[in-house]
């Protein structure tokens, strides 16, 4: 009796003084694993994963932001995104709350496996709900109107209409043009990303490289001699072995969702992240190591997301106006039918990088946010079996990630080095036309 | 309470007994029989379905009379444990006597099993596959030399045949006809990045990997696989072999069945050691995962055909939960590339022509999907004197179901590699169970009928080896399978009442079993032939005791043995219902093959070189749901007297980018005309076309019908008109309506006889609408103005038209064949077209429509080519089946949506992960595939969308005729069953000494990979519709791909026959005026 009357005693005083909600970056990494581990799991493309990873960044930025935030709104500011001042101006709110809401309440809607976020968001609300009820009742009311918002706008960028876009045609005549590659032979992926509505870029030719050199298979050419540089350079690299740096390179930054292994009856994918997601987890690093406020946290999760997302666009535009080859089709064909590139080719045309693109963007616009000469261990790969790796600079670690490329055997030197061009143009003018600090 | 019990006695005694009584085959326990064998499986973290492929392929079952007591012996192979050999004692009791005659075998990991009398010592030897060399699979193939006295003794070693690799199974014969057994060894595959490369790897010798055929040379085999031609790539995933005399000229030719993307092999024996594989030129169609095989005469012609097995599963929930055909467009183009063949994951029964080439009838026979499978037996095992079929079923688990792809996609990385494979053994569990039923299908006169649940019980097994015999001397045959981790079945045959014969040879010392040796029995008219080899259906082999079913038969007119020395001896009179046993003796006559008679009605000429090649555009990267494409309906073809010297002048129209021409005709030859408006037209696709007097100037100009432009460039889709000035055409503008639609027949006729020709233009789709009506009309010939006449617009999908005059009144008849509708037919009262009624539920994918008197009753009746009846939407067809048109996830664009009945509900024929290709609402109504099989449409689509959709159905997919009674049509008939193996496209009425006949053609590449290709009609002449005659055995070429259609151009000499297919060389032949 004794007990009971201890218990509920303890039950009043809860109930009486609610304590605040007090919300930190570790609760919005959390959020941003989580989509991660999401988008694992429905495996979506590189550029797919791209725009998931941008809107809820935008809706907790918004939140935080649209009305007398510590950075500028970005009403107006992104292509066709307009949103009221007047909305969310109940100065009681906890905006870092309902940033978190708003994450979530986009990202239900981008993935397949919606249960899997809205029963995480379910546990959240009923944490929040329990301590402090008050608070998050306004705070969900509020940041519902920004995502609203930001859902609408969201749904007017072409990606609905793109999806019963015509599939890319494999014509088996042109020697130069691009065809499934081993072992899945997937179709070409996201042939008309280009028309997905850019967020900063004007078009998405705006960055338009300079063309591939001239596709010929004779000796001497400038494209030939791209091919046998590759061919030559990867058997190297396999003769040294796999302990050797070109492979640690080629490995690390491999960020292909769709690898596919061969084992005993079955063929399936072998998961990863993208090339996004592995920018995005650099992003987290540098946030945690400068020990980044909430606010910034945020801001800088939103800017480099979205220039992957319009790094994204910009590459695969390119790519489907070469609609360039991959070497190993080539290399098989003509020169060595038992060569297998290091990494497993992934299912679009070749030119330019897509790593090389997003790279360039990605390290360009973090390093406007933390400073040049940043140095930092990248750990991001190890929960998928890789070591950390070490760099002095973002624009190091592009470097990097665009030649693994190469190392890897799926990219000739051209889409490499335009790739970088390309994608550091795109940063630059994200960085330019994004000016978000107060 | 007394009541009480009472009632649950009298329902546990009465429920066995109706079951007992009510199966062909009782299941024998293992108390009754003694044999207490299973194949049990250990799978560990080094040995389980992950690091080897085939772990689930199981034992084989070998049965012989290894005391020769006279009672077959059974040997059962175990995968990982003892091998065991069981003792028939007699009343179907057995006796292990493995630990004594010492047979159960040192090998790691054994498979297949033959019983052959190696030594010619008289008695049973037993050769046992292994795999070595593999994971640390040690040991190699054994041969256990039977020592007369109950023991054996392992002597691989010394003959030759301690073979190490990955082998299957052995197949022993006398390909070189010297008197001794050679054999053919099965290896398989392994999947490595090379074994996924070109197909041209084959000629390359893999060691372990590749088959072998080995010589006996005196009691030692030795390889010369090289020598003989044959293939031993890495790439050659070997899982059976059928050896048989398949071209009937002697000699032993091999079939190969293959798994995965390589081809089978067809090795026709040259009688010099070596063979020549001729797949392609023989088999237009094969299973893609082909397991076990069997070769037998089943439709009693002479003639032996094949069944390979494959995988495509019967249930509707397996297979919307595993992977199948649907996924693979850009495979199977990449797999084209590599050199593979077209190859179909479904059983493929492929009835033997006798003239050279097989036909596959799989679908028309219920048998095409049977899940699992691995053995099939063709034998008559209701004693009826038709051949049945059995085939074993099941694996332990299913690797290529779909959630468990996605689910190990998904977590398989968070694992370095070798953490990984670990983790993956650890969740195989998580694959779905494949335990199926056995099944069983009835011979009968027309085709198969499954009786399984009725022969045998339908109950999930995992049964792999199998054999054949008659266990207990009873006249009939037993099934005995070897199964994965529960005991081996015994099903007792109960037939009664029936008679039969069973045969026992005896050949010279060298091949005393008589293997290669043909028997060909004669009663009443009917044929049955049977040949002995030992080794069939999966890793077993059944004894050399032949057995005929005989039904009622009492005494049999004749058999004839053909000796493997290719003599003959033929018994008269024979008593049923015995054992004969023949011994060899030296006979003169020769072997003379069944043969069928070929007349060369028709020669081959080169006349005329054309080549149909087909653009690059692709309905389904497209409209992913449609069935088929709509955009490869070419050529076009035309003929008429341009030039006006007396000889039939042609128009060949092409696909889109390639060019179309008239070509004039001397009497003798075809030249090529400069037409300057036709070369401009390049970018068109011509569909079809149709010279006619537009102008009333008393020439020929030029309709031609155009179809879907290769980059869907809208100026270049319309039909056109070419107006003729001697000779010279130029396109008439705003002559004719404008019609950009999908346009597929144009047909002339002066039908109101106002003294102009007039046209009827129908249209198939509108692009990229596949489950759209569109109009179609006649079009009225005012002063050379063609309009359309309203009163005669149809909403439709049009296929094919013809004006023809059906009731001899002088007026020209309307014929019209629809897809997803009824055939509409006009008749023509005094120029006015009146549609007339014709049978209700007549819904087809009707491709061809003509007048002829089929029935041979003096008056014309309308025959209808349709899907016919060997397709895969045949099984769903005794409920109509539905297409669905209508927006069904809100992109303003709609999609067509096929849904076929099963039981009680209609299902999508699409899978989960096509629907989500066109509809990205899919992904996230259905997250895993087991979430999407077996929810009905209405789930799937939700009720609301059905409602505002657009809902047609098809009725029937075979082809008939409309009979002809006193002018009414008011009878569907079917057509032969020869003519229901595909799709028939075209009927060409041709004269021929004095008579009437149908050229019937057809076939279809337009579908999906969800269908395949639907090549099995190889071209008819028809008289009427019991005289069908196969056009190969008149000179013509089987057709083996999609014919257009075929025409006749009378020429100064001979007639013409032109042979007009997409996207393949136009072929000719003349044949006598």
């Amino acid at each position: 009796m004794k007990n009971i009357k201890i218990i509920l005693c303890f039950l009043a005083i809860v109930s009486c003084t609610k304590e605040p909600i007090t919300v930190t970056t570790k609760d919005y990494h959390l959020l941003v694993d989580k989509l991660t581990e999401v988008m694992i799991h429905d495996i979506f493309s590189p550029p797919v994963a791209s725009r998931i990873y941008a809107y809820p960044n935008i809706a907790a930025y918004q939140v935080l932001n649209n009305t007398n935030g510590n950075y500028a709104s970005l009403s107006s500011k992104l292509n066709g995104l307009n949103i009221s001042e007047t909305i969310l101006i109940n100065e009681k709110t906890n905006k870092e709350l309902a940033a978190l809401i708003a994450y979530l309440d986009v990202a239900k809607e981008l993935v397949f496996s919606k249960e899997k976020i809205t029963t995480f968001r379910d546990s959240l609300y009923n944490n929040w709900e329990a301590k402090n009820n008050t608070e998050f009742n306004l705070a969900k009311k509020e940041a519902l109107k920004v995502s609203s918002n930001i859902i609408s706008w969201m749904n007017k960028d072409q990606y609905k209409e793109t999806r019963t876009m015509p599939e890319f045609t494999v014509y088996s005549d042109d020697p130069s043009r691009w065809q499934p590659t081993p072992p899945a032979y997937m179709k070409g992926i996201e042939p008309h990303w280009n028309k997905i509505r850019t967020f900063v870029l004007d078009s998405a030719a705006q960055f338009k490289p300079i063309p591939p050199p001239k596709f010929s298979l004779e000796k001497g050419s400038d494209f030939y001699n791209e091919l046998i540089d590759l061919y030559n350079l990867t058997n190297k690299i396999t003769e040294k072995g796999n302990v050797s740096e070109e492979v640690a390179i080629a490995q690390f930054w491999d960020c292909n969702p769709y690898v596919a292994v061969n084992k005993g009856h079955f063929m399936f994918a072998s998961k990863k992240i993208t090339p996004g997601a592995h920018w995005i987890g650099i992003c987290k690093i540098a946030t945690q190591k400068t020990n980044s406020d909430f606010n910034k946290t945020v801001f800088a999760y939103t800017k480099t997301s979205i220039a992957i997302a319009d790094a994204f666009i910009s590459c695969w535009d390119e790519k489907y106006r070469s609609n360039l080859i991959r070497p190993e089709t080539l290399i098989n064909k003509y020169i060595d039918e038992n060569w297998n590139p290091l990494l497993q080719t992934p299912p679009f045309p070749e030119y330019t990088s897509g790593h090389s693109v997003v790279s360039g963007a990605a390290s360009r616009v973090l390093t406007n946010i933390f400073g040049d000469n940043f140095q930092f261990d990248d750990t991001t790969e190890i929960p998928y079996g890789l070591p950390v790796r070490s760099y002095d600079s973002f624009n190091k670690a592009a470097d990097e990630a665009a030649i693994s490329r190469v190392y890897g055997g799926i990219h000739y030197n051209s889409a490499v080095v335009e790739g970088l061009t390309q994608g550091i143009n795109v940063g630059n003018f994200v960085i330019d036309n994004l000016q978000l600090t107060k | 309470m007394l009541f009480f019990s009472g009632f649950i006695i009298f329902l546990s005694c009465k429920d066995p007994i109706e079951e007992q009584t009510n199966y062909l085959f009782k299941e024998l326990s293992t108390k009754q029989t003694n044999i207490g064998f299973a194949n049990t499986l250990k799978e560990d973290k080094d040995h389980s379905i992950i690091n080897y492929i085939y772990f689930y392929n199981g034992g084989g079952v070998a049965v012989g009379d290894i005391n020769n007591d006279g009672l077959p012996d059974l040997y059962f192979v175990s995968n990982q444990n003892e091998n065991k050999l069981f003792l028939n004692k007699g009343s179907l009791k057995f006796e292990d006597v493995t630990k004594k005659a010492n047979v159960a075998g040192n090998s790691d990991w054994s498979t297949g099993v033959t019983m052959v009398d190696i030594n010619n010592d008289g008695f049973l030897d037993i050769y046992v596959c292994a795999v070595s060399e593999l994971l640390d699979f040690k040991g190699h193939n054994e041969l256990f030399i039977n020592n007369g006295d109950g023991t054996f003794s392992e002597e691989s070693k010394k003959y030759g045949l301690d073979f190490k690799g990955y082998s299957t199974q052995a197949y022993f014969f006398d390909y070189d006809k010297d008197n001794d057994l050679d054999v053919y060894l099965v290896n398989h595959a392994i999947h490595t990045n090379l074994s996924h490369g070109k197909a041209s790897q084959r000629n390359k010798r893999q060691p372990l990997v590749g088959d072998v055929l080995l010589k006996n040379e005196s009691g030692v085999f030795k390889d010369v696989s090289d020598f003989a031609g044959i293939y031993g790539g890495v790439n050659s995933y070997g899982l059976s072999a059928s050896i048989s005399d398949f071209n009937n000229d002697g000699w032993d030719d091999i079939y190969v069945s293959n798994d995965f993307h390589e081809d089978d092999y067809y090795y026709i024996n040259n009688k010099n050691g070596t063979f020549t594989e001729q797949l392609s030129k023989s088999f237009s169609t094969i299973s893609r995962f082909s397991m076990g095989s069997d070769a037998a005469d089943i439709n009693a012609d002479g003639f032996q055909d094949i069944i390979t097995l494959d995988m495509l599963p019967n249930d509707e929930k397996s297979l919307k939960e595993t992977e199948g055909d649907d996924a693979m467009l850009n495979m199977q183009t990449n797999l084209k590339n590599l050199g593979y063949k077209d190859q179909f994951s479904r059983n493929m029964l492929q009835i033997n022509s006798g003239l050279g080439y097989f036909y596959e009838t799989a679908f028309y026979n219920n048998i095409s999907d049977t899940d699992w499978s691995w053995s099939p037996l063709i034998a008559d095992f209701n004693n009826d004197g038709i051949q049945d079929v059995f085939i074993s079923n099941g694996i332990l688990r299913r690797p290529n179901s779909l959630d468990f792809k996605k689910y190990v996609s998904s977590t398989f990385k968070k694992y370095g590699e070798k953490e990984g494979v670990n983790w993956l053994f650890n969740s195989i569990n998580e694959m779905p169970s494949g335990s199926v039923p056995n099944q069983i299908f009835k011979g009968t006169n027309t085709k198969l009928e499954d009786v399984t649940g009725n022969w045998i019980e339908k109950k999930p097994s995992l049964s792999n080896g199998a054999v054949y015999v008659d266990l207990d001397l009873d006249g009939d045959l037993d099934i005995v399978t070897n199964n994965v981790n529960t005991n081996a079945s015994i099903l007792e045959n109960k037939t009664n009442n029936k008679n039969y014969l069973q045969v026992l040879l005896n050949y010279k010392e060298g091949n005393k079993e008589a293997i290669g040796s043909k028997l060909i029995l004669h009663h009443k008219g009917k044929i049955l032939k049977k040949e002995v080899y030992k080794s069939r259906g999966f890793i077993s082999s059944i004894s050399s005791k032949i057995h005929f079913g005989l039904d009622t038969v009492s005494t049999i007119d004749s058999l004839k043995i053909v000796w493997p020395n290719n003599k003959v001896k033929t018994l008269k009179n024979i008593k049923v219902n015995q054992l004969l046993t023949i011994d060899f003796s030296d006979e003169e006559k020769e072997y003379s093959p069944i043969k069928i008679n070929k007349e060369e009605v028709f020669t081959k000429a080169d006349i005329l070189n054309y080549v149909h090649k087909e653009d690059r555009y692709n309905d389904f990267f497209n409209e992913r749901l449609i069935p088929y494409k709509v955009s490869t309906l070419g050529p076009a073809f035309a003929i008429g007297d341009i030039d006006k010297n007396g000889f039939d002048d042609i128009f060949i129209g092409s696909a889109s980018g390639k060019e179309s021409g008239i070509y004039l005709n001397n009497g003798v030859s075809f030249k090529k005309s400069k037409q300057e408006a036709i070369e401009k037209d390049v970018d068109f696709e011509d569909n079809d076309a149709c010279f006619f007097d537009a102008d009333n100037d008393g020439d020929l100009d030029l309709y031609v019908a155009s179809g879907i432009n290769e980059n869907r460039n809208n100026n270049f889709e319309y039909d056109r008109l070419y107006i003729n000035n001697n000779s010279i055409f130029t396109r008439a503008k705003e002559k004719i309506i404008f019609n950009p639609l999908n346009t597929s027949t144009v047909t002339s006729s002066d039908f109101d006889k106002d003294g102009d020709t007039d046209l009827f233009i129908g249209n198939l789709s509108n692009p990229l609408n596949y489950g759209e009506f569109v109009n179609s009309a006649v079009l009225r010939n005012k002063n050379g103005i063609l309009n359309a006449d309203p009163k005669y617009i149809i909403n439709s999908k049009i296929t094919q038209s013809s004006f023809q005059d059906i009731n001899n009144d002088g007026f020209d008849d309307l014929l019209i064949a629809t897809e997803w509708d009824a055939p509409i037919i006009f008749i023509n009262n005094n120029g006015e077209l009146q549609k007339i009624e014709i049978p209700k539920n007549l819904n087809g994918l009707w491709q061809s429509i003509t007048a002829f008197d089929i029935d041979n009753d003096g008056d014309k009746d309308i025959v209808l080519g349709n899907w016919g009846e060997n397709t895969k939407l045949q099984k769903y067809i005794e409920n109509p089946i539905y297409l669905y048109f209508g927006d069904f996830d809100g992109n303003n664009k709609k999609e067509s949506i096929i849904a076929y009945k099963v039981v009680d509900n209609y299902y999508p024929l699409n899978t989960k992960d096509e629907l989500a290709s066109q509809m990205n609402i899919m992904s996230k109504r259905f997250v895993n595939h087991k979430d999407f099989a077996l929810q009905p449409i209405e789930k799937v689509l939700t009720e609301e969308k059905l409602k505002g959709a657009i809902k047609r159905q098809i009725d029937v997919l075979s082809s008939g005729y409309l009979e002809n009674n006193n002018g009414s049509f008011n009878k569907f008939v079917k057509l032969n069953s020869k003519l229901q193996m595909g799709p028939i496209n075209h009927f060409l009425n041709l004269e021929m000494d004095n008579s009437s006949y149908l050229l019937v053609s057809g076939n279809s590449e337009k579908p999906s990979t969800y269908h395949g290709y639907y090549n099995s009609l190889k071209g008819f002449l028809v008289k009427n519709n019991t005289e069908v005659k196969e056009l190969s055995a008149l000179g013509v070429e089987p057709f083996n791909k999609q014919i257009k259609q075929t025409a006749v151009v009378k020429m100064k000499n001979k007639n013409l026959l032109f042979v007009l297919a997409n996207n393949d060389s136009l072929k000719t032949y003349t044949f006598k005026k």
